[in-house]
């Protein structure tokens, strides 16, 4: 007679392996030459791409059950990944989670509704897209870089020369070390948080309905400042050079506009909200 | 046809005459898009009257006579006929009274419908506030709904939140048409509430 012990662990191996088994992994290996698209689409799970050493886009898959397929293809320089759902599936059983190694100076195009993307050391293009997603990128140079979500939060770390655009409802944003041409964030009620030294002679867009916007900056950033509020507060901890002319009223409090350190070289820096605070705040030495 | 359609259709279909086939039959079960079209048709009407108004008095045409003989463009003739013709009082220059007169009567209607836009802005917004954007919010949920069933709440909050922007920025809008930052919030708002339809509509 079988013990009431033995039992429960036979109960427990034959869950265990139920799950084992309806979890499983799939690899892809595609070779491609210089400047490839690459786009996942996947409704659930997360999106990881990393650079690899070589020409060759290697996928690996892992899916959370038998309700959910991955539909695979390569048409010239460009490949395509899409979570297929099965009937019945949902966001947990119709779950995949991507690892994926591109050529660094690949296209890549990544959509999720709920789960994490994440992107690091490329030079290609870079475009996100979830309502849901945790956006993270890092060490992306001479590139774009478009990132859409809803409430998801958005870090950039670390993007150098690059064309970068977020638009984003209600998560929050921020940039460390984002420099290039445009760098340009539209929420409503995220908060967007800016470190860096708005370098580049760039052209730097905040804007933000409802929530706030805090950029941290050395006093050595060259820079033509433009802030105003429609019905939020400014401030301005870093003393400005007041501009003589401006395209609408600085009221005190409400706006200020003006030019920090070498005109030649400076960047344009405008940060708008409606509603929401903005603050212009000195880099300590620490930072 | 649907809202969305209707909508569409309403920028490149007149509908004085009650529209076409599709449009009546839209518009008879769906008091929504009836009321927009009954709104619309109002604005038109308003902005007609407004340019009728425009007129100017005959004092127009006096201010101008006594301007133009200050500047000396007009002289006197040394023999007046009996009965003066208009040929012969303005001479050589002649050409230049209606032309004047043209130009300051263009003048006055570029300044008036220069301020016209505003006028019909804040009876727009008026208008506006009712239905935010004129997006169909219940389409964006119906959407969701059997898109990303899970994501019906964040959809619902992000919804409010952008609803709530273009109510805001339409308010400013309202107590001062001509600030280009409430204009500007305003345009954002709207922005952000088309991606938002976008996200909901694209399928990854």
């Amino acid at each position: 007679m079988v013990s009431r012990r033995t039992a429960k662990m036979v109960a427990i191996g034959v869950l265990v392996a139920g799950a084992l088994v309806a979890e499983s992994k799939k690899e892809f290996h595609y070779t491609v030459g210089p400047k490839a698209g690459v786009s996942v689409m996947n409704p659930y799970g997360s999106i990881s791409v990393r650079p690899s050493t070589n020409n060759m886009v290697v996928v690996n898959a892992v899916l959370h059950s038998d309700k959910v397929e991955v539909d695979n293809s390569q048409t010239g320089n460009r490949v395509d990944i899409q979570s297929h759902l099965l009937a019945g599936a949902d966001a947990e059983s119709g779950r995949v989670d991507y690892e994926v190694l591109v050529p660094s100076d690949a296209s890549v195009t990544l959509h999720s509704s709920t789960g994490s993307l994440h992107a690091e050391k490329l030079h290609g293009d870079v475009s996100l897209e979830g309502p849901g997603a945790t956006v993270d990128v890092r060490d992306v140079s001479d590139a774009h870089v478009h990132v859409k979500t809803m409430n998801g939060p958005v870090t950039l770390n670390n993007i150098q020369n690059g064309h970068v655009e977020v638009d984003s409802l209600s998560g929050d944003v921020t940039l460390t070390g984002v420099n290039g041409p445009l760098v340009q964030v539209v929420s409503t009620s995220g908060r967007i948080n800016y470190i860096g030294d708005f370098g580049n002679s760039g052209e730097y867009r905040l804007t933000s309905h409802s929530g706030d916007i805090e950029a941290t900056i050395p006093e050595w950033t060259s820079a033509d400042v433009v802030a105003h509020s429609v019905r939020g507060e400014v401030h301005d901890d870093i003393p400005l050079q007041p501009k003589t002319h401006t395209w609408f009223p600085v009221d005190k409090g409400r706006a200020f506009a003006g030019t920090m350190g070498r005109v030649a070289v400076s960047s344009t820096v405008v940060l708008r909200t409606f509603s929401g605070k903005i603050h212009l705040r000195k880099r300590s030495e620490k930072q | 046809m649907n809202c969305v359609e209707l909508q569409e259709s309403l920028a490149e279909v007149e509908i004085d005459d009650g529209g076409s086939v599709d449009q009546k039959a839209h518009l008879r079960n769906c008091p929504h898009c009836s009321a927009l079209v009954d709104e619309l048709s109002r604005i038109v009407a308003a902005a007609s009257e407004l340019q009728a108004a425009d007129e100017p008095s005959p004092r127009v045409w006096n201010s101008i006579a006594i301007q133009l003989r200050q500047e000396g463009l007009i002289r006197p003739q040394p023999r007046r006929p009996v009965v003066p013709s208009f040929t012969a009082r303005w001479g050589q220059t002649r050409w230049l009274v209606p032309a004047a007169a043209a130009l300051l009567l263009l003048v006055g209607i570029y300044v008036r419908q220069e301020s016209l836009p505003n006028q019909l802005a804040k009876h727009a917004a008026a208008v506006e506030i009712a239905n935010p954007s004129g997006l169909d919010d219940e389409d964006l949920m119906q959407e969701v709904a059997a898109n990303a069933p899970a994501m019906q709440p964040e959809y619902a909050d992000n919804l409010r939140r952008v609803n709530e922007s273009i109510e805001d920025a339409q308010s400013a809008v309202n107590d001062d048409p001509n600030d280009p930052e409430a204009r500007r919030a305003l345009m954002d708002a709207y922005q952000q509430k088309s991606m938002l339809f976008e996200m909901a509509m694209d399928r990854p």
